[in-house]
């Protein structure tokens, strides 16, 4: 069972990986030999094998974790596991679901090779560069942090601009570190592998992550190790990281409530509790989550602001079952979006449904579950 | 038929106003706070911070354009009540920003930057200066001498100084 259940674990992974590639724009000539065009004239094949391939990845994550708890795997099969998910995801296309990663080149060739200010020029104003040709928000300024533009500057400098698809995956090894220091960092402040594996593992995260190359994961590290810094008592670094994490996407300034209340139970010398501390940054990140719907949109990334402090209070079932079946939901807001091609007409409501589904679904089996057990076993 | 007359002279006002946008689609901000104002002095370090902010040729070009439209319209509105002196000044600010302009887009057409989207909004920005360049041209003395309570008496050719303006943004 558990070798089947891990197969397929890995098949989804490997197909996802394959998947990612029919998703490549025509207009991105730098992988014009792979494009096949069968997203845009295929779109309903597409969609179905992506919600399949998504389903497959979840049911079979979630059986991870229940074979961990029940310790039938051991912890060396997880790194393995962990690892090699990483990897395969890493070398997926990366504008399959978002092409935020093409900002964050253009945004960083306009910083690092014009030599320009990012937050007052637009790449678009680099009339016939090449980047306009597939990237999608060029008329727009910086939209993230001065801390992620300066940790754009290593692949950047290493690597250059004549190679772009190099600059992408130097982009995706710099949010692969965070990923990986996230995991330590989950490890030493629970001293529990469950919450590690939730996290490592959880779709949401290794997709938005290792295939779209979102940088909330670098924001999440800093906040997460200022908050370990600070139950350690080292205020100066701990402010620091959390300075250095606001900057970098700004969400983390609602955590800023949580610190000083820290700070003023350390003044006054009285004893943290952790869990108490994991509880209220969750709700703080799942608040900027859900408010982050009247700027734009609720974006299925932004799911990692909230998921890290959930899967530290896994012990409370019902955090885990909303945020597991919400991550779920999350990753089928891209259905609508791939079926139509379209962001308007039935697109936005259908989102809200997608991604509220799993949730209402897993509530109504709960309740007929609690009103069987109740009617024919009391 | 008043209701009718109303009618045709909205009607006229409204074409009226489209032949005059039509001049130069150029819009140049509205006035800012004036010399004396407490807030001029903020901007006036403002400004400065700014021009830190601003690296980078085209950030330099956006920089320079904005400044050099502010201060001709603080020039226009102080020429407008009769402060030459300060308008002077502000004219003198805005031609410097003026020629900065145009050594951006040296430094950027330098630097391989494709500067010909940039080129069309300085040629634009020249013509609309140039409107309202002549506009004041023609409602000012050629010459003015001022007498301040304290201090000595400061002689103003403002002809040549708006003149010398219009041919800057001739080039």
């Amino acid at each position: 069972m558990k070798k089947i259940i891990i197969s397929f674990y890995f098949f989804s992974v490997i197909l996802l990986l394959l998947l990612s590639y029919l998703f490549i724009d025509p207009n991105f000539f730098y992988l014009k030999s792979f494009y096949t065009g069968i997203y845009f004239n295929q779109r309903e094949i597409v969609t179905t094998a992506y919600v399949f391939l998504i389903s497959s990845f979840f049911v079979t994550y979630l059986y991870i974790y229940k074979m961990f708890s029940e310790k039938r795997i051991r912890k060396e099969v997880i790194k393995r596991i962990i690892f090699l998910t990483c990897l395969i995801l890493f070398l997926s296309y990366p504008a399959m679901l978002s092409f935020d990663i093409f900002n964050y080149a253009a945004t960083a060739k306009t910083t690092f090779f014009y030599m320009e200010n990012p937050y007052i020029v637009m790449p678009i104003e680099f009339i016939n560069d090449t980047v306009l040709q597939f990237m999608h928000s060029a008329n727009k300024t910086a939209l993230y942090g001065p801390v992620w533009i300066i940790l754009t500057a290593v692949p950047s400098l290493i690597i250059g601009f004549s190679n772009f698809i190099a600059l992408i995956f130097g982009l995706k090894i710099i949010v692969g570190v965070f990923y990986f220091l996230t995991l330590v960092i989950l490890w030493k402040s629970s001293r529990d592998w469950i919450p590690v594996l939730l996290y490592a593992l959880n779709p949401l995260i290794v997709i938005e992550t290792f295939v779209s190359g979102h940088n909330d994961v670098a924001m999440m590290f800093l906040v997460l190790y200022s908050l370990y810094l600070l139950s350690k008592r080292k205020f100066y670094w701990s402010a620091l990281l959390l300075l250095l994490s606001i900057f970098i996407k700004f969400a983390t300034i609602f955590l800023i409530p949580i610190v000083v209340y820290i700070l003023f139970l350390q003044i006054k010398k009285q004893k943290i509790n952790n869990e108490k501390i994991f509880y209220y940054s969750f709700l703080s990140m799942l608040a900027i989550f859900f408010l982050s719907s009247f700027r734009e949109e609720i974006y299925p990334w932004y799911a990692i602001w909230f998921l890290p402090f959930s899967f530290l209070l896994y012990k409370h079932k019902v955090i885990l079952i909303f945020s597991q079946a919400l991550s779920f939901g999350l990753m089928l807001r891209y259905v609508p979006f791939m079926l139509t091609g379209t962001y308007f007409g039935q697109t936005p409501i259908l989102k809200i449904i997608l991604m509220w589904t799993p949730f209402i679904f897993i509530l109504l089996v709960l309740g007929f579950r609690k009103i069987w057990l109740k009617n024919f076993y009391l | 038929m008043k209701k009718l007359v109303t009618l045709i002279a909205v009607i006229v006002f409204l074409i009226h106003t489209q032949s005059a946008f039509a001049q130069s689609a150029y819009v140049l901000p509205y006035p800012s706070s004036m010399p004396g104002s407490i807030f001029y002095k903020i901007n006036t370090i403002r400004e400065k911070v700014a021009r830190f902010w601003h690296f980078g040729d085209f950030s330099t070009f956006k920089y320079s354009l904005f400044y050099a439209d502010k201060y001709l319209v603080e020039a226009k509105t102080l020429f407008e009540y009769k402060q030459y002196l300060l308008a002077v000044n502000a004219l003198g600010k805005s031609d410097f920003y003026f020629k900065n302009i145009y050594s951006s887009l040296l430094d950027a057409k330098k630097n391989n930057k494709d500067i010909s989207e940039k080129l069309e909004i300085y040629k634009s920005a020249a013509d609309k200066h140039k409107e309202i360049l002549e506009i004041i041209l023609n409602n000012t003395p050629n010459t003015f001498s001022w007498n301040p309570e304290k201090g000595s008496r400061v002689d103003l050719n403002i002809k040549a100084a708006i003149e010398n303006s219009i041919k800057q943004r001739n080039r």
